[in-house]
Order: structure tokens, then C-alpha cells, then sequence
């Protein structure tokens, strides 16, 4: 495993994450799928440590993240959908800053990356459309060869032409044999590109697992990913 | 640890951090609490947190590959280094006014503090103060800065009003030295205030960096 993720809890007065466990492996694409509030981004943060979860671990190459954060962060690359980072300075300025913080720091990927992302770097985030920030933060996060990414919501305001580039691009990863994790509420992403599925619901993993044994185990003759899903997520709401 | 501080000057920083370091200068100005110019410039570096705060600083700074404390020690180093600054330009002024312009009737004849060593003094107290409650303040949540700098402004100015007045208590008069009068005693202040600076600085840090770690961001 490249990455695993054993018994993350936390509580908040309104909302708990239970024992929350998955892996993630190199050279696959793991699609993290939850309605709105069911726990993606709190995952998401105590996977990076930056929250504190009551109880459970994440590991990162065999090794803890408790005790090895820099170098696991060194390893990993984080995109936070349309979040903007200092949003009046110009992108030339925040590359060259992050840049110095990444011994891998890949300028000709970073050049790529903003050419066939049509970024200009003499821009601000502000300047830029919510799509063309998950882009940025994506090509700030694909520039270091992150084994690892972790990108919360990637897709979320994107067309459909530049998700599809997108998914495109975790598939080149994934050949380059990095482990993309991406959370959406998308289910279409998830059908598209990903080898797994990890399902959120109300805080708790209903399933991480092979995208084909979730089918089998989940779905009903004929039943398309996203109407299983949809049952699923009716039926936890009824609960 | 010069990433870290690059980044504060290069993406966190407001403009008017570096621009109100020239409020140092108010040590020529006279018939004027002078000290003011220490507080204006500690005004200069709360823009920083408030532009740091509106860019996700903290944050992003959480995701790059250093450790938590770093992020903290980052901050302070930014706002020492906009303080030594202003000391720098300070001790400048004072030097002028010990020597070319020892005998200007303008000073000599100002009811409020004369701008010498103690007065450097009283101004790194004041940094003191803000790293303490200000900087300290706002690592407990690194998010809220309204409150620990509500606190500073009502702790700074009465420190500012004593500290302009203090020489006019009878036996004191020493301390409002002008030119090279009572060089020892000045020296002797300014190196009590670098001390009380040092000390207040280092413990907020270490506080800073214990809070700081167990905040959810």
C-alpha cells in the first residue's frame, strides 16, 4: 500500500467520523465519493494532519505521518478544488515561492502543466475563473512528481470539457504510477477514470474497494453506477 | 527556515508593513510622544495578518512540507525582522539627535521623552508587547486577530503614556538624557529593553508553537 488509512475518528458537535479506513496504491486512481457533508473534507484534512482526529492513523509509504510529516508532504501533492491562495498575487510569484520548498520540483512538468492548462502566469487567482483555479492549484500540486495526490473536489466547476482533460490527466498519472485520490460528489468521474471506489456516508466507509467488486457487490442487474449509488444513499437518508 | 520567511515577505506581507517601518522616522519629530512611532509600526505588520488571513495563508503554509512550528517561527521572524528594521532606523534618529543635533533648542526644550537610548528601549518593550499579545493572541486560534489586538492597543498606550512621562518623577530626570550624558545608564537601559524584548519574544514563540500545533485548521 501506498497509502493506508486505518480508524481515522473525529467528532465535532454536529458531525463524527467514524473509523474511517482505506489504501490507497500506486499506479491506480481511487475515486472518494459522498453526498455534501459526509465527511470528504474532514477525511481529507486529518489524512494531511491538518486536523486532529480523536483516534486512528494515516500512513504514507510505510511510514507514520504523525512522525514524518515533512517528508511525506515532500511526497504528496494537495489541490483543494477552487479554494484560491493569496488571490491578488501574481501565479509567477506563488510558483517561484512554493517551488523552493520541493527538492523535485519539476519546472519543464510546471511549464506543461500551464501551457495545456492556457494559465498565464502574469495573472492573479483572482483574475481567474473557478475552474481555471482548480486548475492552477493542480498544476502547482502536479509539479513536484507527487506520488501521492490528494485532491479534494478537483472537478467541482469545471466544463465538461476541461473535467474530461482532467481525467485525462489522472490517467497519465496513474500510468506514470502515481496514486491519484480524488473526492467528488460526482458520480460520472468516478465511473469515467477511477479503480476504486471509496463511499462516504453520514462519516462512516460503506465500501473501499475494486470499482468492479462494488458493482458486483452493490449493484443491481442493469443498475448503472450512479443509480446504485443514489439507492444507496436513499437508503442511508431513510435510515 | 528562509523559504519560510520568504514567503511572509513575498506573499503574506502587506505593503504597509514595509512602509510603516518609516514611522521610525517620528524619532525627529519633537513636541511628540515619540513612541507612537513604535506602535505605528506594529500597525504595519497587523495589515500582514489581516492580508495573511484573506489569502488562506495558514493553510497553504500547513500543506507545504515543513513542520507546523516552522510555520509559526516563520511569522515571527517576519515580524522581528520589520521590528529590528524600525529599531534600526530608531537608533539611527537617536544617534543624530545625541550628536548633530545635540543642542537643538527644539529638544532640549520638549516636556515629552527625548529620543535616546531609553527610548529604543521603551520601543522594543512595545514590540515586546505585541509579539506577546498580539502575535501570541492570534496563534491561539490563527485565525482570529480582532481581540489580541484590542488587547494590545489598551495595554500599549497607558505603556506608551508612562513611558513618556517617566522621567518627570524626581529622581528618574537621568533616563530623558540628551547628547552623551549618562552613557552608561542608557547603555545599561538598552540593554535591559533588547533583554525584555528577547525574553517576551521567546516565550510567546514557544506558546505560539505549543497552541499552534493543536489547532484544527
Amino acid at each position: 500500500m501506498t497509502a493506508e488509512i486505518k480508524g481515522l475518528c473525529k467528532k465535532y458537535p454536529s458531525f463524527e467520523l467514524k473509523d474511517v479506513s482505506f489504501g490507497l496504491e500506486k499506479g491506480r486512481i481511487a475515486g472518494f465519493i459522498g453526498r455534501n457533508g459526509a465527511g470528504k473534507t474532514t477525511t481529507i484534512k486529518a489524512m494531511l494532519n491538518l486536523i486532529h482526529s480523536d483516534g486512528g492513523s494515516a500512513e504514507f509509504f510505510g511510514l507514520p505521518l504523525k512522525d514524518n510529516e515533512t517528508e511525506i508532504k515532500k511526497r504528496i501533492g494537495y489541490s483543494s478544488g477552487t479554494v484560491s491562495w493569496y488571490p491578488r498575487k501574481k501565479i509567477k510569484d506563488i510558483a517561484d515561492t512554493v517551488k523552493r520548498f520541493y527538492d523535485t520540483w519539476d519546472e519543464e512538468s510546471y511549464c506543461r502543466y500551464m501551457q495545456s492548462f492556457e494559465l498565464d502566469e502574469n495573472k492573479t487567482p483572482i483574475e481567474l475563473s473557478e475552474g481555471m483555479k482548480v486548475k492552477l492549484n493542480l498544476a502547482l500540486a502536479l509539479s513536484h512528481r507527487a506520488e501521492i495526490l490528494i485532491l479534494d473536489e478537483p472537478t467541482s466547476g469545471l466544463d465538461p470539457f476541461s473535467r474530461n482533460e482532467l481525467l485525462e490527466t489522472f490517467r497519465e498519472l496513474k500510468k506514470e504510477g502515481a496514486a491519484v485520490f480524488f473526492s467528488t460528489h460526482i458520480i460520472s468521474d468516478i465511473e469515467k477514470c477511477a479503480d476504486d471506489i471509496i463511499y462516504i456516508s453520514k462519516g462512516r466507509i460503506v465500501a473501499a474497494t475494486a470499482k468492479e467488486e462494488f458493482i458486483k457487490k452493490y449493484s443491481a442487474e442493469g443498475e448503472s453506477l450512479e443509480d446504485t449509488l443514489l439507492r444507496l444513499e436513499g437508503g442511508a437518508k431513510n435510515e | 527556515m528562509n523559504n519560510i520567511l520568504r514567503k511572509e515577505m513575498k506573499l503574506s506581507a502587506s505593503v504597509l508593513s514595509y512602509l510603516f517601518i518609516a514611522f521610525g522616522l517620528m524619532f525627529f519629530i519633537p513636541n511628540y510622544p515619540i513612541l507612537c512611532g513604535a506602535f505605528f509600526v506594529t500597525l504595519g505588520i497587523f495589515h500582514s495578518f489581516q492580508n495573511a488571513r484573506e489569502a488562506n495563508d495558514i493553510v497553504f503554509s500547513a500543506l507545504l512540507p515543513i513542520a507546523k512550528k516552522d510555520i509559526v517561527r516563520g511569522k515571527y521572524l517576519f515580524v522581528c525582522v520589520i521590528e529590528g528594521l524600525a529599531v534600526l532606523i530608531m537608533t539611527a534618529v537617536v544617534i543624530i539627535r545625541m550628536t548633530l543635533l545635540k543642542n537643538a533648542e527644539v529638544y532640549l526644550n520638549s516636556t515629552l521623552m527625548n529620543a535616546n537610548f531609553f527610548a529604543i528601549a521603551c520601543a522594543l518593550v512595545i514590540f515586546g508587547l505585541f509579539n506577546t499579545i498580539f502575535v501570541g493572541g492570534f496563534f491561539r486560534t490563527a485565525y482570529k486577530f480582532g481581540a489580541p489586538f484590542v488587547i494590545y492597543i489598551i495595554s500599549v498606550f497607558p505603556a506608551i503614556f508612562i513611558a513618556e512621562a517617566v522621567h518627570h518623577i524626581p529622581g528618574l530626570e537621568k533616563v530623558n538624557a540628551f547628547g552623551t550624558d549618562e552613557t552608561v545608564l542608557q547603555t545599561v537601559l538598552l540593554l535591559c529593553g533588547i533583554k525584555v524584548f528577547a525574553a517576551m519574544t521567546l516565550l510567546s514563540l514557544r506558546a505560539s508553537c505549543r497552541r499552534f500545533e493543536k489547532i484544527d485548521l
